[in-house]
């Protein structure tokens, strides 16, 4: 009896939801409710449902991973995920799919009389545990350094920042969001104090223009684009791509323009110009919100080694502003710029207009860049001018690359100069850290060492003996890699990667750990609005291979700082990220408590009385901002951004008669970074089988070059032959080629430079002089 | 006299302040003007990219249509019309115009299709409306008898349903892109065969999800690394 | 037991707290739209009264911009 009324109950429950859903349908057509499109997935197959966040980019969607007895089978997009609201990519339905490549790394190797000894995981990690003493010993604590990733998760950031800066006590740490992120950090702390964009991705459904500054979303944030391309088509918001290189995105938009590498500089500060003097000025914003300063120019480019260089800000007014300005009128800059006055006028008109809500979107473009960190700060100058920031549609939004490039990388801070709060330049943060980790203060050391590049660099001088990479791939990635191949090759250095699948880095490994792929261990990921993601173990992984944290307190146990990691194996992942949220507390950065993550589909810092901050700085959405006035920017001690006078240099390398063409690098949507997993996909691999130069098609008839033809790319510091494609995925400019860096096979990386942005650190990736020959 | 003198160097001193003034705007203007010349491109851009927005305009539109199931094509009937899988489609109603070689007098109802009455069918929508020359590939069909029978054997199209990776994934493309970028153009839209048409026309970046399996050339043998350090 | 089925519209860009607020009561089961600023919204009461009650609790929520119901079902047979 019980039964069958609960049975009817629920029928009727259910008759009542569907014709309520009828009547929505009826009223607005097209839409859609989370439980339609679970119901839209095939049945048959018992599946076991579980949420967590993508492993690929910043972006970073929620995907439903489906089980059967073990085994990950289905990968779908996570309705209740308020990203992605459903939607994948092509690279994120098929993720899965790379665990069960035949050449997965499943053992511990040792490397012994140059042949590779498979090993047990405990006495591999005895073995590096037992030589990262040792070197420490002979050769002092800064000779061993580790390398981690953006595609680590927080705890595996966390631990490795505790163990290197806490337990051992150096600041050998870094990761590959140098090559990524860093010109973003950069350029937050500097105009606004506080990393990570003050807006969230519900930005794009109120903004009334989108502006691409080179960045091809439609490939590399395809889920983020697609939510523009949907208000694009709903309420007729404008996308203007505005590039070196015609791609995927340019022809989805609305209007591509074209500028002439490194040119951007000037570009921005012309928009700047057209803003002051057509008075779009936001008067009183910038009155009460902005001060003004200068910074040191003409800093050089990194590209010798052990090079220094430190900012020296200066208040000036806005005078001075306007008068630097004069320089970059749109006559001026159109002439080495390549973009119409017309053009520039336009784009500053879409900005000055108080009617118009503006969304700026960036990524590698404008940080892999040997002037990053003023990239970024020009962006800013535009919004703050106009006033236009931190405000539901008025956003300038630095997208990320990898899926906790936020998350760990910049939070939990695992670059050389940072600590999970703060600095290590600060006695209080180092305080901090000290009180929550239980080290004596005077562990943690007070000096930045090694940055990324300075790290390789120093590892092919014989300075660091010991090295650690972690989910990362250097020797496909970094810049120059025709030097740095050799150096990590060296007897010098002991390296110890820890991977899923062998890549060109784990080639020069003297040991190899065999690392947990995502599902196949417990984590978080923070994502590029400041959303923090958990998922939970979903399948086991095969043979040894264990969670990327647990390696680490391994080898820090075998060292002797046991006490220092009281984490248990099971549990390891909650414990380390309760002990890390300490660091966070408070109105301007608390993170959300793992109870909430579980159950929700991610929640946005500053997490502030069970609710997400999604626009900072602003009084109106933001509880930390505490002047009584409409906006705070709560970074800077005095409550204000900076708005930066930053002029247009040159880049490092420009082409010339011998090598005169631009090289250009950058991705497709079938691969993600290095390929390392994606090459693994059979879907993805046979979509895109190997790397390409891209040629403008007047180039190519001038060189007599056919689609397909081999051909060899030759830089002053290396060559690369790849095949020709004419009018295929893209088109870069005249005068430029463009490679993607996925494949190992053919290493576009021996040829880029190794010049980066004095105050950031990253490396340009998407500039340097290369010649063309056929092969 | 002296008033008359007045009025003329009035009418003077305002000729000359007309022609600075004219002058001046005349040479900003000139400055303001100077837009470095751009090349007229000699090519379609990146077509195979650019393709597939096309239609995009069409994309809510298409995805609010109610579905016509008196009058749906299915897929064998699709295929029926083409000598084998890849084929250009042959023309299966009588030629309005012998003379002409297509162009208008096939887009008035191939460009963006509708009902016709005459045929009892919705016309289909070609992907690649630029190319006018229509009956360079596009045939009638005048006669049902042979010159000499044919051992040809109908190669096997593609089926629907088995062309994704995992359980649920988007299909990938079974297909060659080239000329058939336009994706909306057949997977959308009342003439589109029902087992392929799409139900999500409005998300328009199609290949964000679903990618070509093959390339048409070539056999793609599985990623092998051939650039590992030991041979260096 | 009343069981009734409503359209929720949430004020502008106040949607995430209706759905919070809806999904606080204990009797009403919340669907919302992914693509559209509505909610579905089923209650579930044991009685009459109990229903009374819950409708004037929703409509206290300031977020609600409009409730419209669209289905309501009572089976007094079922009241035990």
């Amino acid at each position: 009896m019980y039964n069958s009324l609960t049975n009817r109950r629920s029928f009727i429950k259910k008759m009542a939801r569907l014709s309520a859903m009828a009547a929505a349908a009826s009223m607005f057509p097209g839409i859609l409710f989370a439980s339609e499109q679970e119901d839209g997935i095939p049945k048959g197959a018992n599946l076991d449902w579980k949420k967590g966040p993508c492993r690929f980019c910043g972006v970073g969607c929620g995907i439903l991973v489906g089980t059967e007895n073990g085994k990950a089978i289905a990968v779908k997009g996570d309705p209740n995920s308020s990203v992605n609201k459903g939607l994948l990519c092509v690279k994120g339905y098929h993720q899965t799919m790379c665990i069960q490549s035949k050449d997965r790394l499943t053992h511990a190797l040792v490397k012994k009389n140059g042949t590779y000894v498979k090993t047990p995981i405990s006495e591999a990690l005895d073995i590096v545990a037992n030589k990262m003493k040792d070197t420490i010993a002979t050769h002092g604590k800064d000779s061993v350094a580790m390398y981690t990733s953006g595609q680590s998760t927080i705890p595996e950031g966390y631990v490795a920042s505790k163990f290197m800066k806490g337990a051992i006590g150096t600041n050998n740490l870094d990761c590959n969001a140098r090559l990524c992120m860093a010109s973003a950090v950069a350029g937050f702390l500097t105009s606004f104090g506080a990393d990570e964009p003050m807006g969230c991705y519900e930005d794009i459904d109120h903004a009334d223009y989108f502006i691409t500054w080179g960045n091809n979303m439609a490939e590399m944030h395809p889920v983020l684009f697609s939510r523009i391309l949907e208000q694009k088509s709903r309420r007729g918001s404008k996308v203007i791509d505005f590039a070196t290189r015609t791609t995927r995105s340019s022809t989805a938009s609305d209007r591509s323009i074209l500028f002439e590498p490194q040119t951007d500089l000037a570009l921005g500060n012309a928009i700047c110009y057209e803003i002051v003097n057509n008075g779009w000025v936001n008067k009183s914003f910038i009155e009460k919100h902005c001060n003004f300063s200068k910074g040191l120019t003409k800093m050089g480019y990194g590209m010798e080694d052990k090079y220094k260089f430190k900012d020296k800000p200066e208040k000036i007014d806005f005078d001075q502003y306007k008068a630097f300005l004069e320089d970059y009128t749109p006559e001026k800059v159109a002439k080495y710029s390549k973009v119409s006055v017309k053009d520039i006028k336009y784009l500053a008109s879409i900005y000055g207009d108080p009617n118009k809500k503006v969304m700026s979107l960036w990524c590698m473009g404008v940080n892999q860049h040997t002037r990053g960190t003023w990239m970024n700060n020009i962006i800013y100058n535009i919004h703050l001018l106009t006033g236009k920031i931190s405000e539901p549609g008025n956003s300038p939004f630095s997208l990320t690359g990898q899926p906790s490039a936020c998350g760990t990388a910049r939070e939990v801070g695992t670059f050389t100069h940072k600590l999970p709060k703060g600095v290590v330049t600060n006695p209080k943060h180092r305080e901090l850290a000290a009180k929550i980790w239980k080290v004596p203060v005077e562990k943690i050391p007070s000096k930045p060492t090694y940055h990324t590049t300075e790290m390789f660099r120093a590892v092919d001088r014989g300075d660091i003996k010991f090295i650690w990479t972690q989910a990362v791939n250097p020797l496909v990635s970094l810049p120059k890699t025709s030097r740095y191949r050799p150096a990590m090759k060296k007897e010098s250095c002991f390296v110890v990667v820890s991977d899923v699948f062998p890549t060109p880095t784990s080639d020069v490994a003297d040991v190899i750990l065999p690392a947990s792929w995502h599902i196949e261990k417990s984590g978080l990921y923070g994502n590029s609005e400041r959303r923090t993601q958990h998922w939970d173990k979903m399948v086991e992984g095969p043979g040894d291979t264990t969670p990327d944290a647990w390696m680490f307190i391994e080898v820090a146990k075998r060292m002797g700082y046991g006490d220092l990691f009281p984490y248990s194996k099971e549990n390891h992942v909650e414990e380390i990220y309760n002990e890390y949220r300490q660091f966070h507390e408070g109105k301007k950065h608390g993170m959300a408590p793992l109870e909430v993550l579980k159950k929700e589909s991610g929640a946005i810092w500053p997490y502030v009385d069970g609710k997400s901050t999604q626009w900072r700085f602003n009084a109106k959405y933001d509880p930390a901002c505490s002047n009584g006035k409409d906006f705070h920017f709560y970074g800077k001690p005095d409550g204000k951004a900076v708005i930066w006078q930053r002029p247009y240099e040159p880049a490092a390398e420009s082409p010339d008669s011998e090598y005169p063409f631009w090289l250009n690098t950058g991705r497709v949507i079938e691969h993600w970074h290095t390929g390392s997993m994606t090459r693994r996909i059979p879907v993805l691999h046979k979509a895109m089988p190997h790397a390409y130069v891209e040629f403008h098609p007047e180039d190519a008839k001038a060189l007599s070059i056919r689609n397909g033809e081999k051909i060899k790319v030759t830089s002053r510091r290396g060559s690369c032959i790849l095949p020709a494609s004419i009018n295929e995925r893209g088109l870069p400019t005249k005068g430029q080629v463009f490679v993607p860096f996925f494949d190992e096979n053919m290493m576009i990386n021996d040829t880029t430079l190794d010049a980066f942005c004095p105050i950031s650190k990253e490396p340009d990736f998407k500039k340097c002089a290369v010649k063309v020959e056929k092969a | 006299m002296k008033k008359r003198l007045g009025i003329i160097s009035l009418f003077v001193l305002l000729f000359i302040t007309f022609i600075t003034i004219w002058n001046f705007s005349y040479q900003v203007g000139l400055e303001e003007g100077y837009i470095p010349i751009e090349n007229v491109e000699s090519h379609t851009n990146i077509p195979s990219e650019s393709g597939v927005f096309e239609r995009a305009e069409f994309a809510l539109e298409y995805a609010n249509m109610p579905i016509d199931e008196n009058h749906q094509r299915t897929l064998s009937a699709y295929y029926n019309n083409r000598a084998y899988y890849g084929a250009p489609p042959s023309i299966p109603h009588p030629i309005k115009d012998e003379k002409s070689l297509g162009g208008n007098t096939c887009l008035q109802c191939h460009q963006n299709g509708g009902f016709v009455k005459q045929f009892d069918a919705y016309a289909p929508v070609t992907p690649h409306p630029e190319m006018i020359n229509c009956r360079q590939c596009h045939v009638a069909q005048n006669s049902n008898t042979l010159f000499k029978p044919t051992n040809l054997a109908k190669v096997h199209a593609p089926k629907v349903g088995i062309n994704n990776a995992l359980i649920g994934t988007p299909p990938m493309i079974p297909h060659q892109i080239q000329m058939r970028e336009n994706c909306l153009s057949c997977h959308a839209g009342p003439a589109a065969p029902k087992e392929i048409r799409v139900t999500h026309p409005e998300r328009i970046n199609c290949r964000q999800c679903h990618v070509p399996t093959d390339r048409v050339v070539s056999e793609i043998t599985p990623f092998t690394r051939t650039n590992s350090n030991d041979n260096e | 037991m009343p069981i009734k089925s409503y359209l929720a519209h949430p004020h502008d860009n106040k949607k995430v707290e209706l759905l919070t607020a809806l999904s606080a009561l204990e009797e009403c089961e919340v669907m919302p739209a992914t693509n559209e600023d509505v909610l579905v919204l089923v209650t579930d009461t044991l009685d009459d009264a109990s229903e009374e009650l819950l409708k004037a609790k929703i409509e206290k929520i300031k977020s609600l911009k409009l409730l419209a119901m669209v289905s309501g079902f009572n089976s007094p047979q079922n009241q035990q």
